[in-house]
């Protein structure tokens, strides 16, 4: 059961530097982006793909993270004219075109049956504390970004996202340039989603085109909604929560009997009742983000 | 040439009653519901069951739609509009978690196997080369129906006016003196018996299946944003666009490229054809191609 | 409120579900799609299972104890079968693990098993790469390449020579193609029209107008029920059903197509009509009501089958064992798919497949 529960948070971990990411571009700057998983994706093929060429892990990761900031620029070149709803939509086009030419260039990406044995971190250790140590490693990474999500936040960048997000035409007023300020935040949070994806490529040593499915976009929405948007915290505590609905949710079957044949129909619907009912309780998020109110 | 425009008329008809239901909600309450396409899933359901145990077809669907109208507004009452007050995004990750408890109950109730009508098999009609099934051929002819109805009401009616107004500017609407209550109860009822309509047309084809909603959610929402939000007859024309491009990078023969007789683009790539134009016409026309959303000066 | 009041419920309710677990004495492991969009698929493999436990159980258990199958739902993804792997692995603590569909999902999975020491029995996924996995993970399913040779021969046969190739565009489609493309052509025939359609489509008229433009003498098609069902139907609206269509898999390409449509399709098939497989299709028969929705369920049944011959040759549930077990039972295990032969990478050297035509509503044996 311990290993379980490490493996849950070490997945808890991966997802929550995703949010971390999509917080960035939807909680500071309130862009709208349903296609955050282009970013993740190009990371974990990065891994996967430099692994075919025999690259190290660290190369392929640089590679990976600079190719989804490269495309996070043109995303964000994309969304010069473009209202929030309709660029929500632009980004899932983005995210799906990036998936159909994974899914179908065999000799690249490997097709739908992706690139497999990937090796993890931490190679050399034996497979218990190969664990141990990627879960540890992965819990520091998390606080480390954190942590420099919330001097982000607190820096003028960040307070200048605030205002991007709320008044944009005060923030242009007072000079700033705001396809620079989208275009830099989008790259930030492009470089960490990436760095996300190829944890994730490594820790599961695989990767798939199913990686870059919208379902897994929706996924990382309603961690970041339940947690609470703009919030740090309250991002990291909705992955963990949701990571634990889709993970000990099986159990329920197990402890109530449930037969097999709605087994799999009752993972699902426990998972949506769960998020429901956390949206109908909190709708604000768990831990929503402390807005400063003037008198 | 004649069957290239039957099949993009029938995959038009086969995304358009359900993306104009979502266009008209869309517009309304400014969230994308992605619960939207399982109402058409469990229109889809209620019509063919109604149908396997006696009830005559025109029936059963009408049944459905009115079916699914009164669930989609219970469903707003219930749930929507308290996550509205939270926001959009709120507002679609609860619609994403209630797509999830639909999904799962009927694959609980209905299983993983398709359901389909108990109809005849009948020869298809042809015209000319062209050939064209009878169920294609009902489908087109009640979404059309169904299309000019729809534009009289927004255009010609009260409700329609109303619609219009309250989709522009709801303070302003509400002060005006309209029921916004009820005028989004009747869109939501409207949008939801679209929906259903849409999906008992379409399980003529496909059978109703319980991925039936989630296959159709990427294309239903590049049409309704195509045609840019707030303008429901625009979603038709994005799904008629969306049905165009398809056929088109299917039946294009690029042989000339390679000096082969025959070759075509990869078929798996019609998504992304389809997601590209909708990105080209983003860029040309940021609001939607056929853009009619009231903005401040 | 604040959020420290979820984390006691949370720990009360993973206490509960640990008291919860009785130690079963022989608990075996599935992990099955099913939910998502292979979801039939994954229902008849948990059909073939449960038909195996009643049988085992009918006849003592395996070891003196009841069998058990904890059956896990990978929601049609990589993740969610690790998941699954993992509570299966570490939770339930099971030797042996079935599964999946998907060789997107099966690689991964056997993967993370094999790493693990653990018994990994491939039920459903073709694709050659499987034979990569390692070393503890079998295949009860004969690979891609075995089925399409079968195929390729049967066509060329038959005398057809320019091939239409259809099928859905994921791990299964792509891999079968490759495989039947190659036969084709090292027997002298071609493939002139190939399509690798997007599943879940609401109909695929384009993808058949394109490949009936090449005018192949026939069609060779592998899908899932529902989108077989479309694409027969389709191609009966489009007067192309009167070239002749081959299936492959043909019960899963026919088993939601209304029977006038699919009159007069031939196939190929998994050989269940010898003895064993006869009595298996019949108790799914009686037992479910309808007849096998696809021959995945008899290749889940055999993997139940294999693992408590195994285990109670082996006398044990260590998965060492029971590997052991397994490759000495390899060729003299006779299951409802046919005699089990396993070659050094643990995949099946031969697998007996049945040539098939639909009539009157059912398939029946063609010479």
């Amino acid at each position: 059961m311990f290993e379980f529960c490490l493996h849950v948070l070490t997945l808890a971990c991966i997802y929550g530097l995703i949010a971390l990411a999509l917080n960035l571009q939807a909680g500071y700057t309130g862009l709208l982006n349903f296609g955050h998983i282009a970013f993740v994706g190009i990371g974990a093929y990065a891994v996967g793909i430099g692994h075919l060429a025999g690259w190290a892990l660290l190369p392929s990761l640089i590679a990976g993270v600079l190719a989804a900031m490269a495309l996070a620029w043109l995303v964000a070149r994309l969304g010069r004219n473009l209202a929030s709803d309709y660029w929500g939509i632009a980004t899932l086009a983005v995210a799906e075109i990036v998936r159909i030419i994974a899914l179908n260039q065999d000799s690249l990406t490997g097709g739908a049956q992706g690139i497999s044995a990937l090796p993890g971190l931490f190679a050399g250790a034996s497979n218990a504390h190969q664990n141990l140590y990627t879960t540890l490693l992965l819990m520091v990474l998390t606080a480390l970004f954190a942590v420099l999500s919330v001097r982000l936040a607190n820096s003028r960048f960040g307070r200048a996202l605030r205002l991007l997000r709320e008044q944009p035409q005060l923030a242009s007023c007072l000079g700033y340039d705001l396809l620079q300020l989208k275009s830099r935040a989008l790259m930030a949070s492009a470089a960490l989603a990436a760095l996300g994806g190829a944890l994730l490529a490594s820790y599961t040593s695989y990767v798939s085109a199913d990686y870059l499915l919208a379902a897994q976009t929706f996924l990382v929405w309603s961690m970041v909604m339940i947690g609470g948007l703009g919030s740090v915290r309250g991002v990291l505590l909705g992955a963990l929560l949701v990571q634990c609905a889709y993970s000990f949710v099986p159990f329920a079957k197990d402890y109530l009997n449930i037969g097999s044949d709605v087994a799999g129909a009752l993972r699902i619907g426990l998972v949506g009742v769960i998020l429901l009912v956390c949206l109908l309780w909190r709708s604000g998020g768990l831990l929503p983000e402390r807005l400063r109110v003037m008198p | 040439m004649l069957q290239f425009l039957l099949d993009t008329l029938a995959r038009t008809a086969d995304l358009a009653l359900i993306a104009l239901g979502l266009s008209l909600v869309y517009g309304l309450a400014k969230f994308p519901n992605v619960a939207h396409v399982q109402y058409a899933m469990l229109g889809a359901f209620v019509a063919v069951a109604l149908q396997r145990s006696g009830c005559p077809l025109p029936l059963a669907m009408v049944a459905s739609c009115l079916a699914m109208g009164c669930l989609a507004v219970l469903l707003h009452i219930g749930v929507f509009r308290r996550l509205l007050r939270s926001g959009p995004a709120i507002a679609m990750i609860g619609s994403l978690a209630l797509s999830m408890i639909i999904g799962a109950l009927v694959l609980g109730f209905a299983g993983s196997s398709p359901l389909s009508y108990r109809l005849p098999i009948e020869a298809p009609l042809s015209l000319g080369e062209a050939m064209l099934a009878r169920s294609q051929l009902l489908s087109m002819l009640t979404t059309l129906v169904l299309l000019v109805l729809f534009a009289i009401v927004l255009f010609k009616t009260r409700l329609g006016r109303s619609m219009r107004a309250l989709a522009c500017n709801a303070p302003l609407a509400a002060a005006a003196g309209l029921n916004a209550d009820g005028i989004t109860y009747w869109v939501n009822f409207m949008s939801g018996a679209l929906a259903g309509l849409g999906g008992s047309l379409l399980a003529m084809n496909t059978s109703a299946y319980t991925n039936l909603g989630s296959d159709l959610l990427l294309p239903i929402f590049a049409a309704a944003i195509l045609g840019g939000l707030g303008n429901p007859l625009g979603a038709v024309l994005g799904a008629l666009l969306i049905a165009l491009t398809e056929t088109l990078v299917t039946n294009l023969n690029i042989g000339w490229l390679y000096g082969q007789a025959m070759a075509f683009i990869p078929v798996g790539y019609i998504g992304a054809a389809s997601f590209l134009m909708l990105l080209l016409a983003l860029i040309f026309r940021p609001y939607g191609l056929f853009d009619r959303e009231v903005r401040r000066v | 409120m604040s959020p420290r009041h979820l984390v006691t419920p949370l720990f009360t309710g993973l206490a509960l579900t640990l008291l919860a677990f009785q130690a079963s004495a022989v608990t075996l492991g599935a992990v099955l799609p099913l939910t998502g969009s292979s979801a039939s698929i994954g229902d008849d493999q948990r059909r073939g299972i449960e038909l195996a436990i009643a049988d085992i159980n009918a006849k003592g258990g395996v070891l003196g104890e009841p069998l058990k199958v904890t059956i896990e739902d990978s929601g049609d993804g990589a993740t969610g079968a690790l998941d699954a792997a993992t509570k299966l692995n570490t939770v339930n603590k099971v030797p042996v693990v079935l599964g999946e569909y998907s060789s997107s999902v099966s690689i991964p999975l056997g993967q993370y098993l094999v790493k693990q020491g653990l018994v990994h029995l491939n039920i459903g996924s073709s694709s050659p790469a499987i034979r990569k996995i390692g070393a503890t993970s079998y295949s009860l399913i004969g690979l891609d390449d075995l089925s399409a040779q079968f195929a390729a021969k049967d066509v060329l046969g038959m005398g057809y020579r320019k091939i239409a190739f259809i099928a859905p565009n994921g791990a299964y489609g792509q891999g079968i193609y490759e495989q039947f493309k190659k036969y084709i052509e090292a027997g002298g025939g071609s493939v002139v029209a190939q399509v690798l359609y997007t599943p879940g489509q609401s109909s695929y008229r384009r993808e058949l107008q394109q490949m009936q433009r090449s005018q192949p003498d026939v069609f060779v098609y592998s899908a899932y029920g529902q989108e077989a069902a479309v694409i027969n139907r389709e191609s009966f609206d489009l007067g192309i059903a009167k070239t002749p269509w081959y299936g492959i898999y043909l019960s899963m390409c026919t088993t939601d197509t209304p029977a006038q449509i699919a009159n007069g399709q031939l196939g190929m098939e998994v050989a269940s009509l010898g003895p064993a497989g006869k009595a298996f299709a019949s108790e799914y028969q009686k037992k479910y009501g309808f007849a096998m929705k696809s021959s995945y369920s008899s290749y889940a049944y055999d993997g139940v089958m294999l693992a408590a011959a195994a285990i109670d040759q082996a006398k044990s549930a260590d998965p060492s064992k029971i590997a052991a077990a397994i490759k000495s039972l390899g060729g003299t295990f006779d299951g409802a798919t046919g005699t089990l032969a396993l070659d050094a990478d643990g995949q099946r050297t031969e697998q007996p497949y049945d040539k098939l035509v639909y009539k009157n509503g059912a398939l029946q044996p063609r010479s």
